[in-house]
């Protein structure tokens, strides 16, 4: 009976460390964009594609009324402003001014 | 003999007005077009559905189109359509003339929640169709439009010229459809900006003129033909993310068409539009 306990408590532990420790090490880093010329939402769907189809990009949010674009990404992300004056051109808008956000850990 | 030919006159001048006016991209109005692109390698699947009356012609047309964007400003198309026509004498249906299009965007002035635009438009029907409903000529049209766009209000403004090519008939007859000229002032209004994932719509209100040349059997003009057509047109955009519906219908309010022939009754267009 004690055997079995302490078996149990053994298997808790590892699946416990395996799904928890394998999540408190991921990171992500989010990036705040500001672009012009964002007047309707299905004129912007370029940005998200654009974004998209950049390694590391796992999501992109676009706030209409604010202007801005939100990036979430691996922590490696990073971006320059000459790749996003030509991201947001190649989109049909005008990209202003990119903000990297602090890092972010998942959990 | 002759009212054969005015019947045919009058088929090919009205399936030319369905056909090479469509040159709407995206976020455009339903009847006019705007100075939308595409984004670069972006494409665009577009299905249309058109239908008019006009006296006893009875014209509909369903037209599936393929878009590429060259640039962020540059975008080209094919359009294939299907037409029907039906007439007092009979119904005429079969694969019709592919267009070819583009539009550039050559001015652009980006500002928070707006964007003013400016760009030329070329298309060109090529002689392709099926005999039954092709207008058997390769016409050209060139355009001019602008458009404002915020979160709240849109406004558009275009200018377009149609030249119809002269069309050679087996007997030795010549026919010269008149060329065209189409103005479009359109305004839209978003009653509530939503989420950028959430539904969108745009409720628009168009003015669209038109007028057209005479035709001309031989050099000598047909004096039933030609003259000008004004239309008010509601309509509604719904977009969602990459699909967008477009819908409205052109309800005719001041004719002023030389001689004796039908005024238009009303047009209606459906479409939907995915980016991908």
């Amino acid at each position: 009976m004690y055997n079995t306990v302490k078996q149990l408590a053994a298997v808790i532990f590892i699946v416990a460390m395996f799904i928890f420790g394998s999540t408190a090490s991921a990171t992500e880093s989010k990036y705040e964009i500001r672009a012009d010329g964002l007047a309707c939402p299905y004129c912007a769907y370029g940005i998200e594609k654009k974004f998209m189809a950049i390694n590391g990009v796992k999501h992109v949010d676009i706030k209409l009324k604010q202007g801005k674009v939100l990036v979430t990404g691996e922590e490696s992300l990073n971006f320059t402003e000459p790749q996003l004056k030509t991201l947001f051109n190649d989109a049909g808008f005008t990209y202003r001014t990119m903000k990297k956000l602090s890092i972010k850990e998942k959990n | 003999m002759l009212r054969d030919l005015k019947k045919t006159i009058v088929h090919l001048s009205i399936t030319s007005t369905l056909l090479l006016t469509g040159t709407a991209f995206a976020h455009d109005p339903v009847f006019s077009p705007g100075p939308h692109v595409l984004f670069k390698e972006g494409f665009e699947v577009h299905a249309e559905f058109f239908q008019g009356e006009q006296g006893n012609e009875k014209e509909s047309e369903q037209a599936v189109a393929l878009k590429y964007g060259l640039s962020g400003d540059w975008v080209v198309g094919i359009e294939v359509p299907y037409q029907t026509n039906q007439n007092g004498s009979g119904t005429k249906q079969g694969v019709g003339d592919i267009a070819l299009s583009t539009k550039y965007r050559f001015w652009r002035n980006d500002r928070l929640g707006v964007q003013e635009t400016a760009a030329i438009i070329a298309k060109v029907k090529i002689d392709s169709g099926n005999k039954e409903v092709s207008s058997g000529t390769t016409d050209t049209l060139l355009g001019f439009t602008y458009g404002y766009e915020s979160l709240k209000w849109y406004r558009w403004a275009s200018i377009r010229y149609r030249f119809n090519q002269k069309r050679s008939f087996d007997n030795g007859n010549e026919l010269q459809r008149g060329d065209r000229l189409f103005v479009d002032f359109v305004g839209g209004y978003r009653p509530q900006v939503n989420d950028y994932r959430a539904a969108d719509t745009v409720w628009l209100l168009e003015l669209n003129g038109e007028y057209s040349q005479r035709n001309a059997l031989n050099s000598v003009n047909f004096n039933d033909s030609g003259g000008s057509q004004w239309f008010v047109s509601p309509g509604i955009m719904w977009t969602k993310r990459n699909f967008a519906i477009k819908t409205g219908v052109q309800i005719p309010v001041y004719s002023n068409l030389n001689g004796v022939q039908d005024n238009a009754d009303y047009r209606v267009r459906l479409e939907l539009e995915w980016h991908l």
